[in-house]
């Protein structure tokens, strides 16, 4: 709730403007029920013909027309206030999403993020169009209604006194309980989004389970939840609507009643009992207007949790510092004492230490788990340490200018994503649409085993790349996104498991093609398989979060200790085809 | 106007509830405006009575005033709760349905599709449909309905004033939502595809923001989807506007209502054809009248924005299923060889045959391990296996009976797959495993851990079987999650086991006990190895050789 009103001020401007317009035009409608009376009372009391009440009607067309000026630019500044609150938020969550990064965003259903971006932050729309514009004029346009009547009629004017405050009273009771339904319907909402998106996602695993016709029955339930939650929360909507209508129509009839009567017995003029029946349903309308607001603002509340729980996620990055490299081409890595825990407690780093010399090629070999993807995700500016230090070229990582850094890396992920672009755009990564270097993609494809498949994509190198590289083999799409880290001209390479997916020709082609890159560079390169890292000039082995062993293959396998037997093992049970 | 039809028939089902909600809604409404005009016409009388001095009936007005008050307040609340219970309850049915037309497209059918464009289908515009059935359909009859009322009630009074309303309704009801039409219609539209676009973005950048960090992309793209947002934005603004104008234009017409029936009364009144209580009656209900039309020009601006909706639905739904079932289908055999035959596969678009002339017998309890460069077709073999595409040429057939005389799903009972992307849920480990068979026990899942080297891992985990496996399964490495999902092939029970690269991202080490420890569990079974590592061959019956799209011994 509190979020929702911390945004107000972007909106401020505008809610004043449509406010004080709406205000306006209330102030309107009390002058043409004061006319529409004249009128009727003339022609009806004093026997007045069209050319008695030619004055006043003449005043009533000048009117509409401002009254319909005044409703059209009010509810264009309600919008106006909504519209900055709606770009603002959205690009807040977006800019927050981008530095939470994929470590901070991991276990977070992809799904939950997308109706948090688009849904919650329309449904907090209303909050600002609707309710903000109407709780203002509840205080002003019955008070000035009520001025309006009191030297007419006091009686109708006690009626509208009485009335008038039961009616909030009345929600808020109602209300009381629905903040909280709100919100498990919103709940249930990204939920089911989640849900969604991963079925859609995992369409094809689920055929080959025979499970997507039984996942048609958990989509039937999660709608139905949905739909049952939203009508709970529908239901109680519309039950202080009755009871808003239910007020504001019985007032209206009992004051045409005690009207009535009076009138008959003489007590009261006609025209002041014209004037109070029409400003009677007036009174009111504001109420009315804020009693459907009221169920807007429910819906704003429930989504701004939502829009809250993402903003409030911590960003595990270190934020970026200013201090530039200088040009060289390899640089230098140093790891102290470096640990981390995550918030749940897991300890992904326990004090590793080690040193990578400039132009070194160093292997990160350890089992599953061991830390090696958290060293990459250090080293790209994807986590922060718990402690110890983490150095490029001596200076700590903390006070790096990040994009320069990153500028420096070629990176070729455990499982590389494939935008939404061509296959050029997805090697140059330039997803904007820009012009891409084709010579130069066309020289990286090649390096990557790329070139030949990529020609023969039915529009080459234009060809729309779906998503998870559909459409193309696994190693097909791996050398795509290898082809990417060629395509930078880096002095720091970090590959984990380069040639996954790949036969033994393309493994060593590329191999040989990685050699070429890094000639110069540093390189450090994750391998599951150990064949892959013979070449490199040192192994760094870890275990659980630890450096257990460091040294050339050579000295490793002399050792006889983790790596040694690693490596036994790797050659077990292997003949050549 | 063709979609407009097909959502119609959707309805069908709920046709009674929406009959009611029509009704009790015509109903609220005219008891609004005959408790206004009503109360008008009562002051006036009484007024009048007053003036002269002699009595009136006054019980039988009073109570129609009150009467109405309470018909109006209670045909409201029913109404909204009738239409929006059967809306809702469409909208549920309309998300499964669609689900259920979905999948028989997988995966071929919907390799164009990007899963946020197809998420936003299921969500945003099945979601937009309740425009249609709650702010337009029942609307524009009550409006109809109510207005003729109206006009005809007028008519008894007065012709020229009944005249007057009904070309003000005209202009309040049609023709203003028809310019509204025409102005709004691109916007509308486009917000419906840019909501499209901007969920497919969102899921695009969150899938891939290591690498949009990494290549300096992440602002750029935060920008665009900025600037996406305020696009759609800038479309919401043209249509606020537009509705703003539509509802300061009914507001209008039906002050101009009211004054033209004093314009036109207050003479009537002079010359006797009209009585006064009369002229108060007749202006309010000129007047408040239009509550009806109100709703009608805002419905008919949602239209082009819904009915894109709509035919994004269609276009999906409307797809032919790449690969259809037989009419009359074969009951699939237990057991049997599966047989390739001069097999060719072309895939769509594509100007190479990803396979030529396969033949390859796979008998029961034979191994046979394929091998080949990347991109050679051995994926495409499964494929073709689990009738996922059809061959362009040739036969496959499964204990003799030709796949295309089979049930498909019944067919892939046969198999149980490894594929080369298999995707994790979002949900706890175990849920993952028993996506492959939900009735398995923990200890049957147990079992499939070990043989794939996983149970380890998994009981280190603080919650074991019930960890969370984040978003797609990131937070496992590769070779977990490959692992994991070598556990999941092997809780299917089927004679055929196909395993696609199953070992991709595993040390060595791993590699070794993995494949090892699921021959001697499965080793009775048909296997078919996708590797292109020399591994483990030694227990291979056979090795086929692929080489672009033909086999080479
Ligand atoms: N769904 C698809 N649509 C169009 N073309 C495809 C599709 N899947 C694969 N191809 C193409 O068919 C050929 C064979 O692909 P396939 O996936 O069978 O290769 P593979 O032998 O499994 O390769 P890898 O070892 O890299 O996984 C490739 O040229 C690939 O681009
Ligand atoms: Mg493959």
């Amino acid at each position: 709730m509190s979020f929702l009103k911390a945004q107000k001020p972007f909106a401020a401007r505008y809610l004043t403007l449509s406010v004080a317009l709406s205000a306006a035009n209330g102030l309107l409608i009390i002058a043409q029920a004061w006319l529409f009376a004249a009128i009727v009372a003339a022609v009806v009391v004093e026997k007045r013909d069209l050319s008695g009440v030619a004055t006043w009607l003449a005043a009533l067309p000048p009117l509409f027309l401002a009254r319909a000026g005044l409703a059209w630019a009010a509810e264009y500044f309600a919008f106006q206030a909504a519209a900055r609150v709606k770009s603002e938020l959205r690009a807040r969550l977006v800019s927050h999403v981008m530095k939470l990064g994929p470590v901070g965003l991991a276990g977070e259903a992809t799904g939950r993020i997308v109706s948090a971006v688009t849904d919650a932050v329309q449904m907090i729309e209303p909050y600002f169009m609707r309710y903000l514009t109407a709780v203002p004029l509840v205080a002003i346009l019955p008070l000035a209604i009520l001025v309006a009547v009191l030297p007419h009629d006091w009686l109708s004017a006690t009626v509208f006194a009485v009335t008038a405050p039961l009616i909030p009273l009345f929600m808020i009771l109602i209300g009381a309980g629905a903040e909280r339904m709100n919100q498990r319907q919103w709940r249930k909402l990204a939920r089911m989004s989640g849900h969604l998106l991963d079925v859609i996602q995992g369409l094809t695993t689920l055929k080959i389970f025979n499970a997507s016709r039984s996942e048609a029955a958990r989509v039937a339930q999660m709608a139905e939840a949905y739909r049952r939650d939203t009508m709970t929360v529908l239901r109680l909507a519309f039950l202080s609507s009755l009871v808003l209508e239910f007020f504001a129509t019985v007032s209206i009839a009992v004051v045409a009643v005690l009207t009535g009567f009076r009138l008959m017995w003489g007590d009261m003029v006609f025209f002041d009992g014209l004037f109070v029946l029409m400003l009677a349903p007036e009174f009111y309308m504001p109420l009315r207007n804020m009693g459907t607001a009221y169920h807007a603002r429910m819906e704003a509340v429930g989504a701004a949790e939502r829009v809250v729980e993402i903003l409030d996620m911590p960003v595990p990055g270190s934020p970026s510092g200013t201090r530039k490299l200088d040009g060289g081409r390899g640089c230098a890595v140093r790891f102290d004492g470096v640990s981390l825990i995550f918030p749940d407690g897991r300890r992904a780093l326990d004090g590793v230490s080690f040193d990578i010399a400039a132009g070194e090629r160093v292997a990160l070999v350890g089992p599953s788990g061991s830390g090696k993807s958290t060293i990459f995700n250090l080293l790209l500016g994807f986590v922060a340490p718990s402690a110890g230090l983490v150095a490029i070229d001596g200076v700590p990582f903390g006070e790096l200018a990040l994009d320069d850094w990153r500028r420096r890396i070629a990176y070729l992920p455990q499982r590389p994503h494939l935008f939404e672009a061509t296959a050029a755009q997805n090697i140059a990564m330039r997803l904007d649409g820009a012009d891409v270097d084709r010579e130069a993609v066309r020289q990286a494809a090649r390096q990557a085993q790329a070139d030949d498949f990529i020609t023969a994509l039915p529009r080459g190198y234009d060809t729309p790349i779906g998503e998870h590289g559909a459409g193309l083999s696994g190693g097909e799409a791996q050398r795509l996104a290898l082809a990417r880290a060629f395509y930078r001209d880096a002095s720091f390479v970090l590959l984990d498991e380069a040639t996954a997916h790949l036969d033994a020709d393309n493994e060593s082609l590329i191999g040989r093609a990685v050699d070429q890159l890094s000639r110069g560079r540093t390189l450090l390169a994750i391998a599951h398989r150990l064949d892959t890292v013979r070449a490199a000039d040192r192994i760094i082995v870890l275990d659980h979060g630890r450096v257990v062993e460091t040294g050339s293959h050579q000295d490793l396998l002399a050792r006889g200790g983790t790596y040694a037997q690693l490596w036994s093992h790797s050659r077990e049970g292997r003949i050549e085809p | 106007m063709t979609e407009i039809i097909r959502l119609l028939k959707f309805f069908r089902v709920y046709r009674r509830w929406i009959a009611l909600s029509i009704a009790l809604s015509v109903a609220a409404i005219a008891a609004n405006i005959a408790l206004i005009a009503t109360s008008g016409w009562f002051i006036t009388a009484m007024g009048l009575a007053g003036l002269a001095g002699v009595a009136m009936n006054y019980f039988t007005p009073a109570a129609m005033i009150r009467g109405f008050a309470i018909v109006r307040t209670g045909g409201r609340y029913a109404e909204r709760l009738i239409s929006h219970e059967a809306t809702f309850r469409l909208l549920a049915v309309l998300r499964t349905w669609f689900y259920e037309r979905i999948e028989p497209l997988a995966p071929a059918g919907l390799q164009a599709f990007r899963s946020g464009d197809l998420f936003t289908r299921i969500r945003n515009d099945i979601d937009r449909l309740e425009l249609f059935f709650l702010r337009l359909f029942a609307p524009a009859a009550v409006a109809l309905l109510v207005s003729l009322m109206v006009v005809m009630v007028l008519w008894l009074y007065d012709g020229r004033i009944a005249l007057t309303q009904f070309g003000l309704f005209a202009l309040a009801g049609v023709l203003l939502p028809a310019a509204v039409l025409r102005f709004g219609a691109a916007p509308s539209e486009r917000i419906t595809e840019r909501t499209a676009r901007l969920n497919m973005l969102v899921v695009d950048s969150v899938e891939g923001l290591a690498e949009l960090h990494l290549y300096g992309q992440a602002q750029a793209r935060a920008a665009s989807l900025r600037a996406l947002s305020d696009d759609i934005i800038a479309d919401e603004r043209r249509l606020a506007r537009l509705s703003a104008i539509s509802q300061a234009g009914v507001g209008l017409a039906a002050n101009l209502a009211m004054f033209l029936a004093l314009l036109l009364a207050v003479p009537a009144v002079a010359l006797g054809h009209i009585a006064p209580p009369e002229l108060t009656m007749l202006a309010l209900m000129a007047l408040v009248s239009f509550e009806a039309i109100t709703p009608i020009p805002l419905a008919i601006q949602s239209l082009p924005g819904t009915l894109a909706s709509a035919r994004r639905l269609f276009a999906i739904a409307d797809a032919p299923p790449p690969v259809r079932d037989p009419l009359e289908p074969v009951p699939v055999p237990q057991q049997g060889d599966l047989v390739f035959e001069g097999v060719c596969l072309t895939y769509p678009g594509a100007r190479e045959a990803a396979l030529t002339d396969i033949d390859l017998r796979l008998a029961p309890g034979r191994r046979i391990a394929v091998m080949g460069p990347s991109g050679a077709g051995k994926s495409s073999l499964v494929g073709l296996a689990l009738r996922f595409w059809e061959p362009s040429r040739g036969r496959i057939t499964y204990g003799g009976v030709a796949l295309d005389r089979m049930p498909s799903d019944e067919l892939r009972r046969r198999f149980s797959v490894v594929s080369q992307h298999d995707h994790l849920f979002t949900a706890t480990i175990a849920d993952n495993l028993r996506v492959a068979n939900p009735g398995a026990s923990d200890a049957d899942l147990e079992d499939a851990c070990r043989i794939a080297q996983i149970h380890e891992f998994i009981v280190a985990q603080p919650d074991g079987y019930r960890t969370y496996v984040g978003m797609n399964g990131l937070k496992l490495s590769g070779g977990q999650a490959r692992r994991l999902a070598v556990a999941r092939a092997l809780l299917k029970d089927a004679p055929v086991l196909v395993l696609d690269e199953p070992t991709e991202g595993m040390d060595g080490e791993t590699e070794q006990a993995l494949l090892a420890a699921v021959m001697k569990a499965r080793s009775d079974r048909a296997v078919l190895l996708i590797t292109h590592r020399p591994v483990r061959l030694e227990t291979m019956n056979e090795i086929v050789r692929i080489e672009n799209g033909r086999v080479v011994r």
